[in-house]
């Protein structure tokens, strides 16, 4: 099959966190809090699917963020691609199965992802200690959310697996 | 001895082939990226304002629940508030045509007219990277990328991007934002511009090229408004409060913090002020 069937469970889950998450943005931006959760969407797609579902799912999540953010287009869809593409390269050291290295992952490409938006959006304002100190805020109330959000979106993705009746195990390991 | 096999390096292949288009593709053409990129916005329009109609019944229920008493405590106080904007109202009719008298004599050039467009506001994006709002209404409604947005406060900021049923408005407190702005009772011209939040406190802003002459205090803020310079923002609109002046970089000048209204983190409602006569630059500007 061209497309794995899962890439669209994989998709549709994604945007229904990005969405969820700006909700909770939206309801924050009084108190000043914002939550940066594009992590956990990076990290099931490179170890369930196989190389080229894993491409196209990553390739649309990142239009889709792209999209849905005030960003430099194409900075998601390049940034994810590079960093997925990093953990499908190296998935057969990870368990995919049980949530605690998915949740490692997600933590760290959501750093990545952080230091992504600050470089690229970020640059003209590194001198002004008001912008790291929302930084370091955004980045710690991130984390801390990412603690609960990441297993619970894990196991979702893995549920609709099975709610859809597809393959609940990981692809094919890549050859080394 | 393992054979050495080129398959594992099949994604880093593929990520470089896409990285070579995603270079290579605007350059052949330039209307492709603004048109994946219009489609993916559009695409998720609908869900954000399925979101905003779904809160909007969500109050409506919830206002339903309230006693009749209380209702009719709300109607009192609505209709005693609207004949005291009725007064106003009048009043504000007759400035105005005392105001057009005297234009007609002094022979002042006319002013920009605006149509006041009323748009909820269904997304809040405010972080360190940027400070922007997303309206319920776009090119359909006749809203303009430029066009100045307002709510009871004063100035909100700028459209910045218009899509088919929504749009996106820079905040005043986000550092790409810049207007002209002079302080109340005197009409030299400042430079207002955002500045990176702190997340802590009231938003704030920066004001640069006051005059020296200007004291501010705490006791006695200057209000800095609008000016009807740029075109975009009528005058005497409410930017903020300056409590504190100081020399600026230059020394010529002095700088100080705009402390804006804390009600513009939690906005619901703006109004999006569309000239009925754009700018034409071609035309207009000598």
């Amino acid at each position: 099959m061209f497309l794995d069937p899962r890439a669209i469970i994989l998709c549709a889950a994604n945007a229904l966190l990005l969405f969820l998450c700006l909700l909770v943005n939206s309801s924050l931006a009084s108190l000043s809090l914002y939550l940066v959760l594009l992590g956990p969407m990076l990290v099931l797609p490179a170890l369930y699917l196989n190389h080229r579902s894993f491409f196209l799912c990553t390739l649309f999540t990142g239009l889709w963020v792209d999209a849905a953010l005030p960003v430099t287009f194409g900075l998601f869809t390049c940034g994810f691609l590079a960093m997925g593409t990093l953990i499908a390269m190296a998935r057969i050291r990870f368990r995919a199965e049980h949530n605690y290295h998915p949740i490692l992952l997600a933590h760290i490409t959501n750093v990545a992802c952080l230091v992504l938006l600050t470089v690229s959006e970020g640059l003209a304002y590194i001198s002004a200690p008001a912008f790291w100190l929302q930084l370091l805020i955004t980045a710690l109330f991130s984390h801390a959310a990412l603690l609960i959000v990441a297993p619970w979106f894990f196991n979702l993705q893995r549920l609709l697996f099975e709610l859809c009746h597809t393959d609940t195990e990981p692809d094919e390991f890549p050859i080394l | 001895m393992a054979k050495f096999r080129l398959d594992k390096f099949k994604p880093i292949v593929a990520l470089g082939v896409f990285f070579v288009a995603w270079w290579v593709v605007p350059t052949l053409s330039k209307s492709f990226l603004p048109f994946v990129r219009l489609s993916f916005t559009e695409f998720q329009a609908p869900a954000w304002i399925v979101a905003s109609y779904l809160d909007d019944l969500e109050s409506f229920w919830a206002r339903r629940s309230h006693s009749k008493i209380e209702l009719i405590e709300a109607g009192q106080a609505l209709a005693r508030q609207k004949a005291f904007y009725q007064l106003l109202d009048q009043r504000n009719k007759t400035l105005e045509t005392e105001v057009m008298r005297l234009e007609s004599i002094l022979d002042i050039p006319s002013r920009r007219e605006f149509r006041y467009e009323v748009a909820r506001v269904i997304r809040r994006d405010l972080n360190a990277w940027w400070q922007q709002l997303v309206i319920r209404k776009g090119k359909d409604y006749g809203i303009t990328e430029g066009a100045a947005v307002i709510f009871a406060g004063g100035v909100v900021g700028r459209v910045v991007e218009v899509n088919a049923f929504t749009s996106r408005i820079e905040l005043i407190t986000s550092p790409n934002f810049r207007m002209a702005g002079s302080f109340e009772g005197d009409i030299r011209p400042v430079v207002y511009q955002g500045v990176p939040q702190s997340g802590f406190g009231s938003p704030a802003g920066e004001v640069r090229d006051a005059p020296q002459d200007l004291i501010a205090n705490t006791q006695d803020p200057l209000r800095l408004v609008s000016t009807r310079l740029g075109g975009t923002f009528p005058p005497g609109l409410m930017i903020g409060r300056v409590s504190w002046l100081e020399p600026g970089s230059t020394g010529i000048f002095q700088a100080g913090t705009v402390q804006l209204d804390e009600r513009l983190l939690s906005l619901q409602e703006v109004s999006v002020l569309i000239p009925l006569n754009p700018l034409n630059y071609d035309r207009d500007v000598p």
